[in-house]
């Protein structure tokens, strides 16, 4: 609402001015780091490489890729996500500044996918039984994350490495859950609460269970994925996969 | 006439005597000890816990005040400018207190406030635009207003009052916008300023030589005051935290000890003059505020009774001073510490190098926001210990060169924490040694305050939104509730016709629970 406000009392001048001012000013570009840093980490990491929020390295942007869209963006927020607007806070230099770091922070070219997105699809449903858990559009399973966007989200390197070393960089809260109750069962699953006097858990059959702790003998989480490794398949295999995650835009 | 009096042995024996019950500041007394003499709410009987009533706000964010009682009426102060005048018997609203916030506020943490003080019938709390507001608790009617400093040079006021005789004290936020903080006291009567002591000295001013001799680093200098201080009538001193340096992780423009940030500063209640400030962490790199209940109470050293102010740092040490002279007197540490060997009989860290914030980031323990945060503490003397929460873990500190704008944040760089769950606990202390009594372990990083009571009891709440109650003797976690949102601020206690009451906040409503009649 105030960033609206903010820009409609600028004029289109005064912001091209300050965007050719600083974008691509490598001191300002530092400047920008050091408010990313601070702003933007905690979500997008600290090499604005992606965790919660998407890697802003590849030089794909969700929202568009021109310059305007990234200061659109960083100021408004996008509405539907946990992305919030800074135009306020920040004022219009600081939104550029935020922006020039992103350009020097985006010079790397995306890895070109070199796999086959067609076989790569075939691997995912029959072979790789990826889809037991991942959720694609309408098809696949509760427990994984959802995929139906994984190419928007994720790096090309994020998703090669998860393939081969499911526990590098956990999706927030997949975590592993072990229950082991009064009489010596031992359930297994993915976290979906884990407290202080609780616990609740989906298991690979998609059902959750729910203990509390009073009433088990242990209830540990290990930052561990449940995802088997594809460490074992073939170079070409594995780059096939990616090259259909990468094409997951969210188009169902 | 038998049959009666049989009923009225019974009914004291089941209730025990239940006096009325007040809270009237912040800490529940001016040495900030959040400990009640009510014990009908105990061990043995708080399974049976019950809600009495639930009020909600309506107002989103963090609820960080501590609600007052008097009379028939709960007094609380809420995020964004609010406050509510409640019914203790069933919650429900009297008054409601609400001001617009000029637009272009700049919060670190939240448009929180963290309570009312109170004399007679008047209430004082601070805008988070930096006023300090006097109101008629029976109708929330505005009496005066005055404004503690411009917000558009990035103060924020969040800190709940006190009264000092005819004086309101107060601190200010805003060490992460390049601000220069200070301790203000106001009179009650007609809100003028008094005093005001610079927490950031001046050139030629006693510790100024602890800043740049040039420059603007002063100017700049952080040492914000966001968390009530405490009252020591008999010295006549007041107790206040100070907070970070600005700013908060580059060093390298602010060389010397930068006082008196991260210290405890006792002042002349009269004429805010300093008559003694300890520093915890001289040139602080890791935003460990001190600004952590300052409380104060008596400990055994050597035999012998001394008057103490003891403090669970945000840099990882549990410290004891004398709250006369402001001597150490026990320090040790009560999570992990990586970034010091110790303290030395002055009370100055060892440093340990290759801990300090850099642009490629160095690992060190506590991690940001500290072991313990500002989150209020509570201290029993039934127990003699001392109790707190901690964050227990580690993280990696960077620094980036930035420049400074007015108002605008000004940390130089930040922490990270990665692949790791952060842990936390809430530990029982013995205030004389800083030996840890127990720990109770939590699976997050905690969230609520403390409150001890004379049940033998100590309740807390967690971010996942449970209230609960732990054995003040070990730590056994005894009775929760699930409240749905997180409580940040500490639990209270108070008692009304024979019952005991214990109000909490959780997300944005308040609830009190009491035994069933």
């Amino acid at each position: 609402m105030h960033s609206k406000v903010l820009l409609f009392a600028l004029t289109l001048p005064a912001l091209l001015s300050a965007q050719n001012r600083i974008v691509g000013n490598a001191a300002e570009a530092e400047a920008g780091r050091g408010l990313f840093r601070i702003v933007c980490a905690p979500c997008h990491g600290i090499q604005a490489k992606g965790g919660r929020g998407p890697d802003l390295t590849t030089g794909v942007f969700n929202s568009g890729n021109r310059d305007e869209d990234l200061f659109r963006v960083i100021s408004q927020g996008v509405s539907g996500t946990e992305m919030p607007g800074y135009g306020v806070r920040f004022g219009t230099d600081n939104i550029w500044r935020f922006v020039a770091y992103l350009r020097s922070a985006t010079n790397r070219r995306a890895v070109a996918s070199v796999g086959n997105a067609t076989a790569g699809e075939k691997l995912f449903w029959s072979k790789g039984a990826c889809g037991q858990c991942h959720r694609v559009g309408q098809r696949g399973g509760p427990m994984g994350p959802d995929l139906t966007r994984a190419g928007r989200k994720r790096s090309y390197e994020y998703l090669r490495a998860a393939l081969t070393d499911p526990n590098a960089e956990l999706t927030t809260g997949y975590y592993k859950i072990t229950v082991v109750t009064r009489d010596g069962k031992t359930i297994s699953g993915v976290q979906k609460g884990f407290d202080n006097f609780s616990a609740q858990l989906m298991t690979v059959d998609g059902v959750i269970h729910s203990f509390l702790r009073e009433n088990v003998q242990s209830c540990e989480r290990e930052y561990v994925s449940l995802m088997p490794s594809y460490k074992s398949w073939s170079e070409t295999e594995l780059n096939d996969i990616v090259a259909f995650l990468v094409t997951l835009r969210g188009d169902l | 006439m038998r049959m009666l009096s049989l009923f009225v042995v019974f009914a004291s024996m089941a209730f025990g005597q239940v006096k009325d019950a007040d809270w009237l500041t912040y800490g529940k007394n001016l040495s900030g000890w959040r400990y009640s003499e009510l014990d009908q709410i105990k061990t043995t009987n708080v399974k049976s816990l019950a809600l009495e009533w639930v009020f909600q706000t309506n107002i989103l964010g963090k609820q960080e005040t501590t609600p007052l009682v008097k009379g028939n009426v709960m007094y609380v102060t809420g995020p964004e400018n609010s406050a509510f005048a409640l019914d203790l018997t069933t919650g429900r609203q009297i008054w409601k207190y609400s001001k617009n916030m000029p637009p272009g506020v700049n919060a670190c943490c939240g448009l929180v406030n963290r309570g009312f003080a109170m004399q007679g019938d008047v209430l004082f709390k601070v805008n988070i635009e930096s006023t300090l507001v006097a109101l008629d608790s029976k109708t929330g009617s505005v009496i005066w207003e005055s404004t503690i400093d411009d917000y558009k040079k990035g103060y924020t006021a969040t800190v709940a009052p006190i009264v000092v005789k005819d004086k309101v004290i107060i601190g200010i936020a805003g060490a992460e916008f390049g601000t220069r903080c200070f301790i203000d006291a106001y009179d009650v009567k007609t809100g003028k300023r008094v005093w005001r002591f610079w927490t950031v000295p001046g050139p030629g001013e006693f510790g100024g030589e602890s800043w740049p001799k040039d420059g603007k680093a002063y100017e700049r200098g952080g040492g914000s005051t966001w968390v009530t201080g405490t009252y020591d009538p008999e010295l006549n001193l007041i107790y206040w935290g100070t907070g970070n340096p600005g700013p908060d992780m580059n060093g390298d423009v602010r060389p010397g000890d930068n006082l008196f940030t991260c210290s405890i500063v006792a002042l002349d209640a009269d004429t805010g003059q300093r008559k003694w400030h300890f520093q915890f962490t001289p040139h602080d790199v890791h935003d460990w505020d001190a600004t952590e209940d300052p409380v104060l109470l008596d400990i055994d050293q050597n035999g012998k009774k001394v008057k103490a102010v003891v403090m669970a740092n945000r840099n990882g040490f549990y410290y004891a001073l004398d709250r006369a002279t402001g001597k150490l007197l026990t320090g040790k540490p009560y999570t992990e510490v990586s970034w010091a060997k110790g303290l030395d009989a002055n009370g100055r860290p060892i440093l340990v190098p290759g801990q300090d914030p850099t642009p490629t980031g160095n690992k060190a323990c506590p991690g940001g926001g500290g072991g313990h945060n500002w989150q209020p503490t509570a201290y029993s003397p039934q127990t003699n210990l001392y109790y707190f929460s901690s964050t227990d873990g580690c993280h990696t500190y960077y620094m980036t060169n930035q420049e400074y704008l007015e108002g605008q944040w000004y940390q130089a760089s930040t922490f990270t924490g990665e692949g790791l769950f952060p842990k936390g606990s809430i530990v029982a202390v013995n205030p004389a040694t800083g030996d840890v009594q127990w720990r109770w372990k939590m699976v997050s990083p905690p969230s609520g305050g403390m409150l001890a009571t004379a049940g033998g009891l100590v309740f807390s709440g967690d971010s996942f939104g449970y209230f609960f109650a732990l054995d003040a003797k070990t730590g056994k976690p005894l009775w929760n509730k699930q409240l749905g949102g997180t409580v940040i601020n500490a639990p209270m206690t108070w008692a009304r016709a024979g019952r005991q009451f214990v109000t909490v906040a959780a997300g944005g409503a308040f609830f009190t629970f009491a035994l069933p009649k």
